[in-house]
């Protein structure tokens, strides 16, 4: 193999992490690595000049879901708000973080009281006298149960500082004080406080998924291939969905998936297909298996292997079929081939380049069909499977010699050796929470790349496609567990360097597809948006064609959506800001309408746990012995005793005739007037009347006038500017400010002038910038704003409300306070 | 000293950050995501300033109309973000002429309608912000202007550059200005290599032809200067070094240019490049080096490359040469090479085998072919060997597959199903080619018995 002749000057310095006093000379600037120098003697290696309009656009501005949601329901699980102490929290430039123990210890002792104290129970049992008369014990730490409850029945007494507390209580207290205080929280609090700690770490990096459970594999004819990814509920079913393209490039599903059913949840899927042979392995929390895909898709078993301390990484070989490396939460590495069986290669419980208690590993194959990467948190080895144990090569440290920060760590290796070769098939990518390195295992330790990502969530996976023509370079995808997706322009090969052919670039993440949803009722848009935000935990491509440069990109979420965007490679034309940003086709947002219809229709998810029935049973059945209330209190008891959510229809009174206490105002005063409306759900019926009184000929005679002249001052913002008026409206938090946005004109009279106003002193072509700008800032007392809104401004309220869910670029205006809707 | 002083002065601040970073999790690890999550969660307490809060935004803004392409956009963005100038957090402060710089110089770079003139602007005025940056943007300007061909704008740039000094000169900034001269030999070497050409095409006994060396060879002494210091310093130098040894060679100086590619090559701080390998062993062969001299660097490169193609002509030289284990060890070169993915239809390689092969066991070094065979016997007939390869090789390649098909054959014998595939087909040209392959074979094969 050829080795590039002349490589970038590189500083290498060995050290430790983040040292400070070292020049960082890696290529941070995207420009600075598409830099060639000029000279008589390297003419030849100057390679393709740099392609800087190169740009994969997107076909629509958010990927769609390319299946029916499944019929099981999704819960996202714990966020940072179930984990974190909330207040006392001073800024610092470190951020500090404190798990909030005590708060999840007094719930967990309310809502599993009987797991926290039962043993305790049985512990002093002896105690207790649970039945029988009232023959006296002798013993004075015998306490009758039966009293006691009397005594505890009907009373609350935490918080309360009135519950009466009898001489049994107190005997009880005295006698079960020490044990149920100290032992309790003790124990309790220090396996709470592990089990948080540990969720807290998932929550900001979950491993698990490392390499990502979606795989495309490619069918013999061309624009055909199957996806194959977990789904269900606990992602413990494989499916292989067939899909085919259309000579547009969009994905067509056919007939229904076939499917393996297995025992634990599927947390990395791997295909590999050498000698026309495609095999296909998955990686689950304590087993790995592999299959052979055969011609008709039935994929036929070859082995199941169990991993005892938990399977962290598998990969498949790219050299020789059915060769598979695994790997193990206890530091062992080993190689399953088909002639030899199982081969321990590597073990080693400490990490490679310093020490970091952390058990995650990871092994891939190299160009050397022999020769393994095994890597870890701290950095990447390559170990000889045929050589003695225990040595090997670094191929990666984090350290000086790559100039990584402080507390920068591996969370991925991959090879990038592909069947068709652009490049040496030499290369290995290697991505940290900050950056994006590319090593070559003949230069090991000196990154021959280096881009900061800068992606706000862990980077787990990524996928390099062949290139779109013969000269092009080829496409490198990096996504974020978060969903963020980035496309980089990786070129070189022979004997120059692989760099970066262009400037990197952003892909739209599902959360961008909200737009095209319908706006639903908060608890829905809730449901909607937390489907959406699920993590993504696996990425796949079609491979683009020749023909035609379409490349389709597939992503699959935590809740088992999978979600697909079309991008077309732009030709090249130089790139201006002008050109318009896609939009969604009316079939894109039918599609995504009916997916909703079928999300809503799912069951909800079960809660975790029921609130307590005992006492509340019981205090139902002492009071009904006083009968002597009407067929109301009758109801609302069934009601309760049911735990049935109680509304007006079903008492059989109308909703009026109860009304709900109305504030009680000045008639004058217009936000009073609105309010009481909206609060009698007239809210609607009030504006049209108010539009009809506020001298509605000046007004509408107006309206019109400032229009045009918004749109001639603002020729080239316009698009932007009506935006919440002809697309679908931001979500807004609440129901009434999504009855006023259904009246026709969007924009109150006087939002429009002091908008004018203020925009006057700006330069126009900077207006729009401000305005996104504005738009994206929290509100605060002192906005450079407007000057203040009118009091006699009601309708301010919404925009306010949908500013603060969307960036949308509408409201220059904010209100000097966060007001509130009164209910 | 200087050294250990500061080690002392960093040493708290680690340990805190430690204790810190402990609270964050059980490892070491930084979260960039973890402020956000953060964000999502706190409610009282002291907040962030608005200031900290609109630039923060601003950057985040910046950011992603750069990966959108967007670079009208990230103009218009960066003309508030230069707020941040001003921050009173002086950590902040003293971090935001960097970022100013590498945003935008990159808007710059790509924004349609940059030019030269607003880049060089734009990259003089930073230089004086913030002394801290003044080497690393000049060197980064520098190849800006080399990168569009201004060679001399370029050079005065990094003249500027070298003389400029700040407070105490800190290993960083030595090792800074050290590229800075480096590039500027660099320069020096373009010029002078373009003169050299120039000179190639004069007559010697011209007057013109004495004062023009008599000038190049001033200029040399200059440029030896430049490199000297930076190429001492550990790291990947591939191009002054090479560029260093031509001038060095140009003037007969020929211990110097292999001591500086021996100290390139051989010197345990530097990174193990195998250019420096290269390039030593290209100068020894120029230089008519004896051929042990040429193995032994050769050997080194093998160690470390493998599946490089000058493992050919390593093969060659350790054929050529007296030493029975220099034979040997050219059998395992070309095994060697063939292990790796990238090599595997190495038509010269394979050519190189069979022919060797044959001759080695023609001589009776059976056991040689046994020790290299044996780590690989169970993964080679399916990596070069396997029916789908016999079939795509003689669809592609037919010389290719006759070349595998004898090694294939000697190795595995006459009954393999490479050797078989390819020994049945009918070829009008290569007919002779495989009857003497397959007589070959027959003779000599490893897995013939034993006589």
């Amino acid at each position: 193999m050829e080795f590039p002749s002349n490589l970038h000057p590189t500083l290498f310095m060995a050290g430790p992490l983040g040292m400070t006093d070292v020049p960082d000379l890696s290529f941070m600037c995207s420009w600075k690595d598409a830099l060639t120098l000029p000279g008589p003697q390297n003419c030849k290696d100057r390679a393709l000049p740099l392609a800087k309009d190169l740009l994969w656009e997107p076909s629509m501005p958010g990927p769609l879901p390319l299946l029916p949601p499944g019929p099981d329901p999704w819960d996202p699980g714990v966020t940072a708000r179930d984990l974190l102490f909330r207040g006392g929290y001073h800024y610092r430039r470190r951020p500090q973080v404190v798990l909030d123990v005590t708060e999840q210890l007094s719930r967990f002792l309310w809502d599993h009281g009987d797991i926290a104290f039962a043993p305790l129970g049985k512990l002093m049992l002896e105690n207790f006298k649970l039945e029988g008369g009232r023959n006296y014990s002798k013993k004075r730490t015998v306490v009758r149960v039966k009293r006691l409850l009397q005594d505890l029945g009907g009373y609350q007494p935490w918080g309360c500082p009135w519950a009466h507390v009898s001489h049994r209580l107190r005997r009880f207290s005295i006698l079960g004080g020490p044990v149920l205080s100290r032992s309790v929280s003790l124990l309790l609090g220090k396996l709470l406080h592990e089990e948080l700690a540990l969720r807290w770490e998932q929550l900001l990096l979950d491993e698990a998924f490392t390499g990502g459970a979606l795989a495309w594999l490619p069918s013999r004819t061309a624009r055909t291939g199957q996806l194959v990814y977990p789904a269900g509920g606990a992602l413990d079913r494989l499916y292989f969905q067939e899909v085919s393209l259309t000579s547009a490039g969009n994905p067509r599903v056919l007939k229904n998936p076939g499917h393996i059913q297995l025992r634990g949840p599927v947390r990395q899927v791997v295909t590999s297909t050498i000698q026309e042979e495609t095999l296909l392995a998955v990686r689950s929390d304590y087993h790995c298996a592999m299959w052979k895909v055969g011609k008709p898709g039935e994929p036929a078993p070859l082995k199941v292997l169990q991993v005892e301390k938990g399977a962290t990484g598998i990969n498949l070989s790219p050299h020789l079929p059915g060769e598979l490396a695994i790997c193990s939460r206890s530091g062992a590495v080993c190689l399953w081939t088909p002639q030899d069986g199982l081969q321990l290669v590597y073990k080693d419980p400490e990490t490679l380049a310093f020490r970091d208690p952390s058990p995650w590993r990871w092994a891939d194959f190299t160009a050397h069909p022999r020769v393994l990467t095994v890597g870890d948190r701290t950095g990447v080895k390559m170990i000889d499977t045929q050589g003695p144990p225990g040595c090997g090569l670094l191929l990666f440290r984090c350290g000086a010699e790559a100039s990584c920060q402080k507390g920068e760590r591996v969370l991925l290796a991959q090879y990038l050796g592909q069947p068709d070769p652009v490049f040496p098939p030499t290369l290995h990518l290697i991505c940290t929470q900050f950056s994006l390195y590319l090593v070559d295992e003949r230069l090991p330790l000196v990154p021959v790349l280096k881009w900061d990502h800068g992606l706000p969530s862990a980077p787990l996976l990524a996928r390099l496609l062949p290139p779109a023509g013969p000269s092009c370079p080829q496409p490198l995808l990096l996504g974020g567990q978060g969903g963020q997706l980035q496309l980089l322009h990786i070129s070189g090969g022979g004997t120059s360097m692989p760099r970066l052919a262009g400037p990197p670039q952003t892909l739209p993440s599902v959360t961008d597809s909200l737009s095209t949803f319908p706006l639903l009722e908060p608890k829905h848009q809730q449901q909607l948006e937390e489907r959406l935000q699920a993590p993504t935990i696996g990425l796949a491509a079609a491979p683009p064609w020749i023909s035609t440069p379409i490349l389709l990109l597939f992503q699959l979420s935590a809740a088992g959506d999978i979600f697909h965007q079309q991008l077309r490679l732009l030709p090249g034309a130089p790139l201006l800001d002008q050109t318009p940003p896609p939009s969604w086709t009316p079939q894109a947002t039918a599609h995504c309408s009916r997916w909703l219809v079928d999300l809503l229709e799912l069951p909800p998810s079960p809660t975790a746990w029921a609130a307590p029935t005992f006492s509340h049973r019981r205090l139902l059945g002492h009071m009904d012995l006083q009968k002597s209330e009407g067929e109301l209190p009758q109801r609302l008891r069934v009601a309760m005793a049911r735990g049935q959510l109680l509304r007006p229809g079903d008492l059989g009174t109308p909703p009026t005739a109860e009304p709900p206490p109305a504030p009680e105002c000045a008639p004058q005063d217009e936000l009073s007037e609105r309010l009481s409306e909206a609060w009698e759900g007239r809210g609607a019926t009030w504006w049209e009347r108010q539009q009809g009184r506020a001298s509605g000929s000046q007004t509408q005679a107006k309206r019109p006038k400032r229009r045009t002249q918004l749109s001639s001052t603002f020729s080239s913002l316009t698009s932007c500017l009506d935006l919440p008026d002809d697309n679908s409206p931001p979500p807004s938090p609440d129901q009434t400010s999504f009855k006023a946005r259904l009246e026709p004109p969007g924009i109150p009279p006087s939002q429009e002038s002091t908008q004018e106003l203020w925009e006057r002193g700006v330069r126009s072509e900077r207006r729009q910038t401000l305005r996104d700008y504005m738009a994206k800032l929290p509100l605060q007392k002192d906005t450079p704003g407007p000057a203040a809104t009118p009091p006699s401004q009601p309708s301010s309220n919404w925009v306010t409300s949908s500013q603060q869910q969307t960036p949308v670029p509408r409201g220059s205006q904010a209100p000097r306070k966060r007001q509130r809707m009164g209910f | 000293m200087g050294l250990d002083f500061s080690e002392e002065l960093r040493k708290p601040v680690t340990e805190d950050e430690q204790m810190e970073t402990s609270m964050l999790s059980a490892k070491g690890m930084h979260f960039p995501w973890l402020q956000k999550q953060l964000e999502t969660v706190v409610t009282g307490g002291k907040k962030k300033k608005d200031f900290a809060q609109t630039t923060r935004t601003c950057l985040s803004f910046i950011q992603d109309a750069l990966l959108k392409h967007q670079w009208q956009q990230a103009a218009e963005y960066m003309h508030s973000y230069l707020q941040t100038l001003e921050d009173w957090d002086s950590y902040k402060k003293q971090a935001a002429p960097e970022i100013i710089w590498k945003l935008g110089s990159e808007i710059l770079f790509y924004h349609p309608k940059s030019n030269m003139e607003t880049f060089n602007t734009f990259a003089d005025r930073m230089k004086n912000i913030g002394v801290l940056n003044y080497l690393k943007i000049s060197l980064q300007h520098a190849l800006y202007l080399l990168h569009h061909g201004m060679l001399e704008e370029a050079n005065r740039t990094l003249s500027q550059a070298e003389t400029w000094r700040y407070g105490e000169k800190s290993s960083s900034q030595e090792i800074l200005i050290n590229l800075v001269q480096a590039y500027k030999g660099l320069l020096e070497y373009y010029a002078w290599s373009k003169k050299k050409m120039e000179l190639s095409k004069i007559d010697e006994d011209d007057y013109a032809f004495t004062t023009k060396s008599r000038n190049m060879l001033s200029q040399s002494w200059k440029t030896s200067v430049n490199f000297c210091a930076l190429i001492k310093t550990p790291g990947v130098w591939d191009l002054f070094v090479k560029s260093y040894v031509e001038m060095l060679e140009f003037y007969g100086d020929q211990d110097g240019a292999r001591e500086v590619l021996t100290n390139y090559a051989y010197d345990e701080k530097f990174p193990s490049n195998p250019n420096a390998h290269i390039y030593l062993y290209n100068f020894l062969k120029r230089e008519k080096a004896p051929r042990a001299k040429l193995i032994s660097v050769l050997k080194i490169l093998y160690d470390i490359v493998p599946s490089h193609t000058l493992m050919l002509e390593f093969h060659m030289l350790l054929r050529k040469s007296e030493k029975e284990e220099h034979h040997k060890l050219g059998l395992a070169v070309l095994f060697g090479v063939l292990d790796f993915a990238g090599c595997t239809k190495n038509i010269t390689a394979w050519t190189y085998l069979a022919k060797y092969l044959k001759q080695i066991l023609m001589v009776n070094h059976l056991s040689w072919v046994q020790e290299e065979w044996k780590s690989r016997k169970n993964w080679w007939p399916t990596f070069h060997f396997s029916h789908f390869w016999a079939k795509s090789d003689w669809k592609e390649d037919s010389d290719l597959a006759c070349e595998k098909a004898l090694v294939a054959g000697l190795l595995l014998g006459k009954g393999y199903r490479y050797f078989r595939y390819i020994s049945k087909q009918d070829h009008e040209i290569l007919r002779k080619k495989i009857k003497r392959m397959k007589k070959s074979v027959k003779k000599y094969s490893i897995t013939n018995p034993v006589v």
